[in-house]
Protein backbone atom coordinates (compact mmCIF):
# COMPACT_ATOMS: atom_id res chain seq x y z
CA UNK A 1 0.00 0.00 0.00
CA UNK A 2 2.48 2.50 -1.10
CA UNK A 3 1.09 5.11 -3.37
CA UNK A 4 3.31 8.04 -3.86
CA UNK A 5 1.74 11.11 -5.27
CA UNK A 6 4.29 13.47 -6.66
CA UNK A 7 4.25 17.17 -6.46
CA UNK A 8 1.44 18.89 -8.13
CA UNK A 9 2.54 21.87 -10.10
CA UNK A 10 -0.15 23.69 -12.00
CA UNK A 11 -2.26 26.61 -11.03
CA UNK A 12 -2.42 26.99 -7.30
CA UNK A 13 -0.65 30.32 -7.44
CA UNK A 14 -3.15 32.11 -5.27
CA UNK A 15 -2.49 33.87 -1.99
CA UNK A 16 -0.74 30.84 -0.57
CA UNK A 17 2.13 31.16 -2.97
CA UNK A 18 2.90 34.80 -2.36
CA UNK A 19 5.13 34.51 0.69
CA UNK A 20 6.88 31.35 -0.37
CA UNK A 21 10.59 31.06 0.30
CA UNK A 22 12.86 30.24 -2.57
CA UNK A 23 15.07 27.68 -0.86
CA UNK A 24 13.16 24.72 -2.24
CA UNK A 25 12.98 23.29 1.24
CA UNK A 26 9.86 22.42 3.15
CA UNK A 27 9.48 23.60 6.72
CA UNK A 28 8.43 20.52 8.65
CA UNK A 29 6.86 20.56 12.04
CA UNK A 30 5.73 17.53 13.98
CA UNK A 31 3.42 18.47 16.83
CA UNK A 32 2.11 15.98 19.37
CA UNK A 33 -0.49 16.45 22.03
CA UNK A 34 2.10 17.40 24.62
CA UNK A 35 4.99 18.99 22.77
CA UNK A 36 6.57 20.03 19.51
CA UNK A 37 8.71 17.05 18.62
CA UNK A 38 10.38 18.28 15.44
CA UNK A 39 10.86 21.65 13.84
CA UNK A 40 13.15 21.42 10.87
CA UNK A 41 13.39 21.57 7.09
CA UNK A 42 13.42 18.78 4.51
CA UNK A 43 13.40 18.24 0.78
CA UNK A 44 10.77 15.58 0.90
CA UNK A 45 8.42 14.15 3.50
CA UNK A 46 6.73 10.77 3.37
CA UNK A 47 3.48 10.67 5.28
CA UNK A 48 1.36 7.72 6.41
CA UNK A 49 -2.08 9.04 5.48
CA UNK A 50 -5.19 7.02 6.28
CA UNK A 51 -5.47 5.88 2.69
CA UNK A 52 -1.80 5.01 2.20
CA UNK A 53 1.59 6.63 2.13
CA UNK A 54 2.04 9.87 0.26
CA UNK A 55 5.09 11.97 -0.35
CA UNK A 56 5.14 15.74 -0.30
CA UNK A 57 7.80 17.75 -2.08
CA UNK A 58 8.31 21.48 -2.19
CA UNK A 59 5.43 23.15 -3.99
CA UNK A 60 2.87 20.46 -3.26
CA UNK A 61 -0.72 21.52 -3.66
CA UNK A 62 -2.47 22.39 -0.37
CA UNK A 63 -3.69 19.22 1.26
CA UNK A 64 -5.42 18.35 4.49
CA UNK A 65 -5.30 14.65 5.27
CA UNK A 66 -5.98 12.31 8.11
CA UNK A 67 -3.04 10.30 9.40
CA UNK A 68 -3.04 6.58 9.96
CA UNK A 69 -0.35 4.71 11.82
CA UNK A 70 3.10 4.45 10.32
CA UNK A 71 6.31 6.33 9.78
CA UNK A 72 6.95 9.90 8.83
CA UNK A 73 10.17 9.96 6.85
CA UNK A 74 12.10 13.14 6.24
CA UNK A 75 14.63 13.34 3.45
CA UNK A 76 17.33 15.94 2.89
CA UNK A 77 17.26 19.40 4.38
CA UNK A 78 18.83 20.37 7.68
CA UNK A 79 17.61 17.21 9.34
CA UNK A 80 19.24 14.72 7.01
CA UNK A 81 17.23 11.54 6.75
CA UNK A 82 15.03 10.99 9.75
CA UNK A 83 12.13 8.77 10.69
CA UNK A 84 9.41 9.08 13.26
CA UNK A 85 6.68 6.72 14.25
CA UNK A 86 3.30 8.45 14.32
CA UNK A 87 -0.25 7.31 14.87
CA UNK A 88 -3.55 9.14 14.34
CA UNK A 89 -3.84 12.77 13.69
CA UNK A 90 -3.91 15.18 10.81
CA UNK A 91 -1.47 16.69 8.40
CA UNK A 92 -1.58 19.95 6.55
CA UNK A 93 0.57 20.30 3.46
CA UNK A 94 1.12 23.75 2.01
CA UNK A 95 3.51 24.47 -0.86
CA UNK A 96 6.34 25.44 1.48
CA UNK A 97 5.28 23.89 4.77
CA UNK A 98 4.20 20.58 6.22
CA UNK A 99 2.59 20.48 9.65
CA UNK A 100 1.90 17.12 11.20
CA UNK A 101 -0.49 16.89 14.12
CA UNK A 102 0.01 13.49 15.67
CA UNK A 103 -1.75 12.03 18.66
CA UNK A 104 1.17 9.69 19.26
CA UNK A 105 4.69 10.15 17.95
CA UNK A 106 7.99 8.59 18.88
CA UNK A 107 11.46 8.23 17.48
CA UNK A 108 12.05 4.64 16.38
CA UNK A 109 14.85 4.32 18.92
CA UNK A 110 12.46 5.20 21.76
CA UNK A 111 9.93 2.53 20.95
CA UNK A 112 9.50 -0.25 23.42
CA UNK A 113 9.01 -3.31 21.21
CA UNK A 114 7.93 -5.54 24.07
CA UNK A 115 5.20 -3.10 24.95
CA UNK A 116 4.11 -2.90 21.32
CA UNK A 117 3.85 -6.68 21.17
CA UNK A 118 1.76 -6.58 24.31
CA UNK A 119 -0.53 -4.04 22.63
CA UNK A 120 -0.82 -6.32 19.63
CA UNK A 121 -1.97 -9.28 21.70
CA UNK A 122 -4.30 -6.91 23.54
CA UNK A 123 -5.76 -5.99 20.16
CA UNK A 124 -6.30 -9.65 19.33
CA UNK A 125 -8.21 -10.03 22.56
CA UNK A 126 -10.31 -7.00 21.66
CA UNK A 127 -11.05 -8.57 18.32
CA UNK A 128 -12.37 -11.68 20.01
CA UNK A 129 -14.52 -9.62 22.31
CA UNK A 130 -15.83 -7.27 19.67
CA UNK A 131 -18.45 -9.67 18.38
CA UNK A 132 -20.77 -7.94 15.95
CA UNK A 133 -20.15 -4.52 17.41
CA UNK A 134 -18.78 -2.53 14.51
CA UNK A 135 -17.41 0.23 16.67
CA UNK A 136 -15.51 -2.12 18.93
CA UNK A 137 -14.21 -3.97 15.94
CA UNK A 138 -12.90 -0.73 14.45
CA UNK A 139 -11.31 0.13 17.75
CA UNK A 140 -9.55 -3.25 17.88
CA UNK A 141 -8.39 -2.69 14.33
CA UNK A 142 -6.99 0.70 15.22
CA UNK A 143 -5.07 -0.68 18.19
CA UNK A 144 -3.68 -3.50 16.07
CA UNK A 145 -2.69 -1.18 13.26
CA UNK A 146 -0.87 1.12 15.63
CA UNK A 147 0.96 -1.74 17.35
CA UNK A 148 1.99 -3.31 14.06
CA UNK A 149 3.23 -0.03 12.65
CA UNK A 150 5.16 0.55 15.86
CA UNK A 151 6.90 -2.81 15.67
CA UNK A 152 7.75 -2.35 12.01
CA UNK A 153 9.11 1.09 12.70
CA UNK A 154 11.20 -0.08 15.65
CA UNK A 155 12.73 -2.88 13.68
CA UNK A 156 13.55 -0.52 10.85
CA UNK A 157 11.75 -2.68 8.29
CA UNK A 158 10.05 -1.48 5.11
CA UNK A 159 6.37 -1.73 4.39
CA UNK B 1 2.56 34.35 82.71
CA UNK B 2 4.43 31.69 80.72
CA UNK B 3 8.00 31.19 81.66
CA UNK B 4 11.01 31.60 79.40
CA UNK B 5 11.56 27.90 78.93
CA UNK B 6 8.00 27.29 77.69
CA UNK B 7 8.25 30.14 75.24
CA UNK B 8 11.59 28.94 73.98
CA UNK B 9 10.11 25.49 73.38
CA UNK B 10 7.19 26.95 71.48
CA UNK B 11 9.46 29.05 69.33
CA UNK B 12 11.50 25.98 68.45
CA UNK B 13 8.38 24.04 67.46
CA UNK B 14 7.08 26.89 65.27
CA UNK B 15 10.49 27.14 63.65
CA UNK B 16 10.35 23.47 62.76
CA UNK B 17 6.91 23.91 61.23
CA UNK B 18 8.20 26.86 59.25
CA UNK B 19 10.97 24.77 57.85
CA UNK B 20 8.52 22.13 56.68
CA UNK B 21 6.13 24.58 55.06
CA UNK B 22 9.05 26.29 53.37
CA UNK B 23 10.26 22.99 51.94
CA UNK B 24 6.75 22.14 50.76
CA UNK B 25 6.52 25.53 49.11
CA UNK B 26 9.73 24.98 47.20
CA UNK B 27 8.64 21.50 46.12
CA UNK B 28 5.32 22.88 44.89
CA UNK B 29 7.12 25.66 43.06
CA UNK B 30 9.27 23.13 41.23
CA UNK B 31 6.25 21.03 40.36
CA UNK B 32 4.37 24.12 39.28
CA UNK B 33 7.14 25.14 36.89
CA UNK B 34 7.03 21.73 35.29
CA UNK B 35 3.25 21.67 35.08
CA UNK B 36 3.19 25.17 33.65
CA UNK B 37 5.66 24.23 30.98
CA UNK B 38 3.68 21.16 30.08
CA UNK B 39 0.49 23.15 29.77
CA UNK B 40 2.36 25.61 27.54
CA UNK B 41 3.77 22.94 25.30
CA UNK B 42 0.39 21.37 24.84
CA UNK B 43 -1.09 24.62 23.58
CA UNK B 44 -0.04 24.48 19.90
CA UNK B 45 -1.72 21.12 19.44
CA UNK B 46 -4.96 22.25 21.04
CA UNK B 47 -4.87 25.44 19.00
CA UNK B 48 -4.31 23.55 15.77
CA UNK B 49 -7.06 21.03 16.40
CA UNK B 50 -9.62 23.72 17.01
CA UNK B 51 -8.37 25.65 13.99
CA UNK B 52 -8.72 22.77 11.56
CA UNK B 53 -12.15 22.17 12.94
CA UNK B 54 -13.15 25.77 12.48
CA UNK B 55 -11.73 25.82 9.00
CA UNK B 56 -13.61 22.65 8.08
CA UNK B 57 -16.84 24.03 9.42
CA UNK B 58 -16.46 27.04 7.17
CA UNK B 59 -15.89 24.88 4.15
CA UNK B 60 -18.36 22.10 4.58
CA UNK B 61 -22.01 21.71 5.08
CA UNK B 62 -22.88 20.63 8.57
CA UNK B 63 -26.22 19.29 7.45
CA UNK B 64 -26.72 16.26 5.28
CA UNK B 65 -28.08 16.98 1.79
CA UNK B 66 -30.49 14.08 1.82
CA UNK B 67 -32.01 14.08 5.27
CA UNK B 68 -31.26 17.57 6.52
CA UNK B 69 -29.90 16.12 9.75
CA UNK B 70 -26.80 17.36 11.47
CA UNK B 71 -23.81 15.43 10.28
CA UNK B 72 -22.35 14.68 13.65
CA UNK B 73 -24.06 13.52 16.84
CA UNK B 74 -21.79 15.73 18.95
CA UNK B 75 -23.32 18.84 17.42
CA UNK B 76 -26.87 17.80 18.11
CA UNK B 77 -28.56 19.84 20.79
CA UNK B 78 -31.23 18.20 22.88
CA UNK B 79 -33.31 19.54 25.70
CA UNK B 80 -31.18 19.24 28.85
CA UNK B 81 -32.74 16.54 30.96
CA UNK B 82 -29.66 14.60 31.96
CA UNK B 83 -26.52 16.58 32.56
CA UNK B 84 -23.04 15.24 33.10
CA UNK B 85 -20.60 17.30 35.10
CA UNK B 86 -16.91 16.45 35.16
CA UNK B 87 -15.43 17.80 38.38
CA UNK B 88 -11.68 18.27 38.24
CA UNK B 89 -10.18 18.94 41.67
CA UNK B 90 -6.87 18.20 43.32
CA UNK B 91 -5.06 15.08 44.31
CA UNK B 92 -3.99 16.20 47.77
CA UNK B 93 -4.94 18.71 50.43
CA UNK B 94 -2.83 21.50 51.91
CA UNK B 95 -3.64 23.67 48.94
CA UNK B 96 -5.56 26.50 50.55
CA UNK B 97 -9.04 26.99 49.21
CA UNK B 98 -8.30 25.19 45.95
CA UNK B 99 -10.34 22.06 46.56
CA UNK B 100 -13.13 23.76 48.50
CA UNK B 101 -13.62 26.39 45.77
CA UNK B 102 -14.05 23.72 43.15
CA UNK B 103 -16.30 21.68 45.39
CA UNK B 104 -18.42 24.73 46.10
CA UNK B 105 -18.75 25.51 42.39
CA UNK B 106 -19.64 21.90 41.61
CA UNK B 107 -22.26 21.65 44.34
CA UNK B 108 -23.78 24.97 43.30
CA UNK B 109 -23.97 23.72 39.75
CA UNK B 110 -25.62 20.48 40.81
CA UNK B 111 -28.16 22.29 43.02
CA UNK B 112 -28.99 24.75 40.29
CA UNK B 113 -29.62 21.93 37.84
CA UNK B 114 -31.67 20.03 40.37
CA UNK B 115 -33.87 23.08 40.89
CA UNK B 116 -34.64 22.91 37.17
CA UNK B 117 -35.53 19.28 37.66
CA UNK B 118 -32.67 17.95 35.64
CA UNK B 119 -30.82 14.76 36.47
CA UNK B 120 -27.12 15.13 37.09
CA UNK B 121 -24.31 12.63 36.63
CA UNK B 122 -21.00 13.31 38.33
CA UNK B 123 -17.66 12.21 36.97
CA UNK B 124 -14.93 12.91 39.52
CA UNK B 125 -11.36 13.51 38.46
CA UNK B 126 -8.80 13.63 41.25
CA UNK B 127 -8.94 12.11 44.71
CA UNK B 128 -10.38 15.22 46.33
CA UNK B 129 -13.17 15.50 43.79
CA UNK B 130 -14.17 11.96 44.60
CA UNK B 131 -14.00 12.43 48.35
CA UNK B 132 -15.66 15.84 48.51
CA UNK B 133 -18.25 15.65 45.73
CA UNK B 134 -18.55 12.14 44.34
CA UNK B 135 -19.01 10.33 47.63
CA UNK B 136 -22.12 12.35 48.44
CA UNK B 137 -24.02 10.53 45.72
CA UNK B 138 -24.78 6.89 44.97
CA UNK B 139 -22.92 5.01 42.27
CA UNK B 140 -24.66 4.74 38.91
CA UNK B 141 -25.91 1.32 38.00
CA UNK B 142 -25.18 -0.08 34.57
CA UNK B 143 -26.40 -3.35 33.21
CA UNK B 144 -24.52 -5.01 30.46
CA UNK B 145 -26.53 -7.44 28.41
CA UNK B 146 -24.95 -10.01 26.24
CA UNK B 147 -26.72 -11.84 23.46
CA UNK B 148 -25.18 -14.78 21.74
CA UNK B 149 -26.36 -15.97 18.38
CA UNK B 150 -25.12 -17.80 15.31
CA UNK B 151 -24.03 -20.70 17.52
CA UNK B 152 -22.14 -18.37 19.82
CA UNK B 153 -20.02 -17.15 16.95
CA UNK B 154 -21.22 -13.67 17.40
CA UNK B 155 -22.14 -11.64 20.44
CA UNK B 156 -24.10 -8.48 20.82
CA UNK B 157 -23.47 -6.18 23.76
CA UNK B 158 -25.74 -3.56 25.09
CA UNK B 159 -25.33 -1.27 28.03
CA UNK B 160 -28.42 -0.16 29.88
CA UNK B 161 -28.47 2.47 32.59
CA UNK B 162 -30.75 2.09 35.56
CA UNK B 163 -31.14 5.45 37.19
CA UNK B 164 -31.90 5.12 40.87
CA UNK B 165 -31.38 8.66 42.11
CA UNK B 166 -31.52 12.11 40.50
CA UNK B 167 -27.82 12.67 41.16
CA UNK B 168 -25.44 9.80 40.67
CA UNK B 169 -21.72 9.28 40.33
CA UNK B 170 -20.86 7.58 37.06
CA UNK B 171 -17.18 7.25 37.57
CA UNK B 172 -14.12 8.49 39.34
CA UNK B 173 -10.56 8.79 38.13
CA UNK B 174 -8.36 9.30 41.14
CA UNK B 175 -5.06 8.58 39.43
CA UNK B 176 -5.63 10.51 36.24
CA UNK B 177 -3.96 13.64 37.59
CA UNK B 178 -0.71 11.97 38.59
CA UNK B 179 0.50 11.61 35.08
CA UNK B 180 -1.87 13.29 32.69
CA UNK B 181 -1.52 11.16 29.58
CA UNK B 182 -3.45 11.77 26.40
CA UNK B 183 -4.33 8.08 26.11
CA UNK B 184 -6.03 7.96 29.48
CA UNK B 185 -7.79 11.25 28.89
CA UNK B 186 -8.84 9.83 25.52
CA UNK B 187 -10.48 6.87 27.25
CA UNK B 188 -12.48 9.19 29.48
CA UNK B 189 -13.43 11.37 26.52
CA UNK B 190 -14.56 8.35 24.53
CA UNK B 191 -16.72 7.09 27.33
CA UNK B 192 -18.31 10.54 27.60
CA UNK B 193 -18.83 10.76 23.84
CA UNK B 194 -20.37 7.32 23.79
CA UNK B 195 -22.84 8.24 26.52
CA UNK B 196 -23.68 11.45 24.68
CA UNK B 197 -24.17 9.66 21.40
CA UNK B 198 -26.57 7.11 22.83
CA UNK B 199 -28.47 10.01 24.46
CA UNK B 200 -27.88 8.89 28.02
CA UNK B 201 -26.78 12.45 28.70
CA UNK B 202 -27.84 15.64 26.92
CA UNK B 203 -24.99 17.96 27.81
CA UNK B 204 -21.58 17.85 29.41
CA UNK B 205 -19.89 20.48 31.60
CA UNK B 206 -16.46 20.61 33.20
CA UNK B 207 -15.83 22.36 36.51
CA UNK B 208 -12.18 23.17 36.95
CA UNK B 209 -9.64 25.77 37.93
CA UNK B 210 -8.48 27.65 34.87
CA UNK B 211 -4.85 28.66 34.96
CA UNK B 212 -3.30 31.39 32.85
CA UNK B 213 -0.56 32.31 35.26
CA UNK B 214 -0.01 32.28 39.02
CA UNK B 215 -1.90 35.52 39.48
CA UNK B 216 -4.53 34.90 36.85
CA UNK B 217 -6.75 32.00 37.74
CA UNK B 218 -10.44 31.34 38.17
CA UNK B 219 -12.81 28.47 38.81
CA UNK B 220 -14.97 27.99 35.74
CA UNK B 221 -17.83 25.88 34.48
CA UNK B 222 -17.17 25.13 30.84
CA UNK B 223 -19.60 23.55 28.45
CA UNK B 224 -17.98 20.64 26.63
CA UNK B 225 -20.90 19.14 24.74
CA UNK B 226 -22.82 19.79 22.58
CA UNK B 227 -20.28 21.79 20.66
CA UNK B 228 -22.09 24.93 19.72
CA UNK B 229 -19.45 27.44 18.85
CA UNK B 230 -16.09 26.04 17.91
CA UNK B 231 -12.95 27.55 19.28
CA UNK B 232 -14.71 29.66 21.89
CA UNK B 233 -16.25 27.38 24.48
CA UNK B 234 -19.05 28.64 26.68
CA UNK B 235 -17.62 29.52 30.05
CA UNK B 236 -19.33 30.59 33.23
CA UNK B 237 -17.04 31.98 35.87
CA UNK B 238 -17.78 30.62 39.30
CA UNK B 239 -15.00 32.11 41.34
CA UNK B 240 -12.55 34.87 40.48
CA UNK B 241 -9.36 35.58 42.42
CA UNK B 242 -9.58 38.51 44.82
CA UNK B 243 -6.89 41.20 44.90
CA UNK B 244 -5.71 39.82 48.22
CA UNK B 245 -5.30 36.34 46.82
CA UNK B 246 -3.49 37.74 43.83
CA UNK B 247 -1.08 39.53 46.09
CA UNK B 248 -0.45 36.41 48.17
CA UNK B 249 0.07 34.34 45.05
CA UNK B 250 2.36 36.98 43.57
CA UNK B 251 4.43 37.07 46.74
CA UNK B 252 4.72 33.28 46.79
CA UNK B 253 5.78 33.22 43.15
CA UNK B 254 8.37 35.98 43.54
CA UNK B 255 10.02 34.36 46.53
CA UNK B 256 10.30 31.00 44.82
CA UNK B 257 11.38 32.12 41.39
CA UNK B 258 8.22 31.35 39.42
CA UNK B 259 7.24 33.78 36.71
CA UNK B 260 3.97 35.60 37.34
CA UNK B 261 3.50 36.82 33.81
CA UNK B 262 1.29 35.15 31.29
CA UNK B 263 3.80 33.62 28.90
CA UNK B 264 3.61 35.30 25.54
CA UNK B 265 2.73 33.57 22.35
CA UNK B 266 5.78 32.23 20.70
CA UNK B 267 6.36 32.21 16.98
CA UNK B 268 5.33 28.59 16.86
CA UNK B 269 2.08 29.39 18.50
CA UNK B 270 1.18 32.23 16.24
CA UNK B 271 1.86 29.89 13.36
CA UNK B 272 -0.26 27.25 15.06
CA UNK B 273 -3.10 29.73 14.76
CA UNK B 274 -2.81 29.55 11.00
CA UNK B 275 -2.92 25.77 10.84
CA UNK B 276 -5.42 24.53 8.31
CA UNK B 277 -6.82 27.96 7.68
CA UNK B 278 -4.87 29.12 4.61
CA UNK B 279 -7.11 30.76 2.06
CA UNK B 280 -6.55 28.11 -0.54
CA UNK B 281 -8.52 25.20 -1.85
CA UNK B 282 -7.26 22.21 0.03
CA UNK B 283 -7.32 18.70 -1.30
CA UNK B 284 -9.07 16.75 1.42
CA UNK B 285 -8.24 13.17 2.15
CA UNK B 286 -10.65 11.67 3.08
CA UNK B 287 -13.57 13.95 2.18
CA UNK B 288 -14.28 16.87 4.55
CA UNK B 289 -17.32 15.33 6.21
CA UNK B 290 -15.36 12.27 7.18
CA UNK B 291 -12.40 14.33 8.37
CA UNK B 292 -14.81 16.35 10.43
CA UNK B 293 -16.30 13.25 11.99
CA UNK B 294 -12.90 12.02 13.07
CA UNK B 295 -11.80 15.41 14.31
CA UNK B 296 -14.61 16.05 16.73
CA UNK B 297 -13.76 13.32 19.25
CA UNK B 298 -10.15 14.49 19.19
CA UNK B 299 -11.33 18.02 19.80
CA UNK B 300 -13.25 16.89 22.87
CA UNK B 301 -10.24 14.92 24.12
CA UNK B 302 -7.99 17.93 23.67
CA UNK B 303 -10.36 20.23 25.55
CA UNK B 304 -10.43 17.81 28.44
CA UNK B 305 -6.68 17.28 28.32
CA UNK B 306 -6.14 20.98 28.41
CA UNK B 307 -8.43 21.45 31.40
CA UNK B 308 -6.56 18.72 33.26
CA UNK B 309 -3.15 20.21 32.59
CA UNK B 310 -4.30 23.64 33.73
CA UNK B 311 -5.91 22.21 36.82
CA UNK B 312 -2.70 20.39 37.77
CA UNK B 313 -0.72 23.61 37.41
CA UNK B 314 -3.35 25.46 39.44
CA UNK B 315 -3.22 22.89 42.21
CA UNK B 316 0.53 23.29 42.57
CA UNK B 317 0.21 27.06 42.45
CA UNK B 318 -2.45 26.97 45.16
CA UNK B 319 -0.29 24.77 47.34
CA UNK B 320 2.70 27.01 46.80
CA UNK B 321 0.68 30.06 47.82
CA UNK B 322 -0.81 28.33 50.83
CA UNK B 323 2.59 27.16 52.01
CA UNK B 324 4.04 30.62 51.46
CA UNK B 325 1.34 32.14 53.67
CA UNK B 326 1.94 29.44 56.24
CA UNK B 327 5.65 30.21 56.21
CA UNK B 328 4.95 33.93 56.63
CA UNK B 329 2.52 33.29 59.45
CA UNK B 330 5.05 31.11 61.19
CA UNK B 331 7.58 33.93 60.86
CA UNK B 332 5.11 36.44 62.40
CA UNK B 333 4.39 34.02 65.19
CA UNK B 334 8.07 33.55 65.95
CA UNK B 335 8.52 37.31 66.10
CA UNK B 336 5.60 37.69 68.49
CA UNK B 337 6.78 34.84 70.68
CA UNK B 338 10.35 36.14 70.74
CA UNK B 339 9.10 39.54 71.80
CA UNK B 340 7.07 38.04 74.58
CA UNK B 341 9.95 35.84 75.64
CA UNK B 342 12.28 38.82 75.86
CA UNK B 343 9.71 40.72 77.84
CA UNK B 344 9.30 37.89 80.31
CA UNK B 345 13.07 37.56 80.64
CA UNK B 346 13.44 41.30 81.08
CA UNK B 347 10.75 41.31 83.74
CA UNK B 348 12.51 38.58 85.63
CA UNK B 349 15.83 40.45 85.47
CA UNK B 350 14.21 43.70 86.59
CA UNK B 351 12.56 41.90 89.44
CA UNK B 352 15.86 40.44 90.57
CA UNK B 353 17.58 43.83 90.42
CA UNK B 354 14.81 45.40 92.47
CA UNK B 355 15.16 42.64 95.00
CA UNK B 356 18.93 43.14 95.24
CA UNK B 357 18.66 46.90 95.39
CA UNK B 358 15.94 46.87 98.04
CA UNK B 359 17.93 44.23 99.94
CA UNK B 360 21.02 46.50 99.85
CA UNK B 361 18.95 49.50 100.95
CA UNK B 362 17.65 47.59 103.93
CA UNK B 363 21.17 46.93 105.26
Amino acid sequence: MREVSGTVGGDHGKEGMADINQSGLLTVRLVTSDRILVDTTAEAVELPAMSGYLEALYGHAPLLAELGAGEVRLHGGESGDKKFFVAWGFVEVLPERVTILAENAEEPGEINVEEARGELSEAEKLWQEAGDDQRKYDEANAVARQAEAKIVSAEGGQH
Amino acid sequence: MANVLDLRRRIRSVKNTRQITKAMKMVSAAKLRRAQERAMQARPYAQMISNVLESLVRRTDMYSDETGDLLHPLLVEREEKNVLVVVIAGEKGFAGAFNSNITKAALNFINERRSKDQNVDVEAVGRKARDLVGKKYPQANYEKTEEHYDNDLSTHFEVIRHRGAPVEMTGDHPALLNKVSIDEVGDLAHSIIERYTRAEIDSVYIVYNEFKSVISQRVVVEKLLPIRKLGSPEITVAEEMTEEQKEAAGHAARTSGVSVNVPEDEAVESEAKKFGTAEVDYIFDPEPQKLFRHLLPRYVTTQLFHALLESVAAEHAARMTAMDSATNNAGDMIDALSLEMNRVRQAAITKEIIEIVSGAAAL
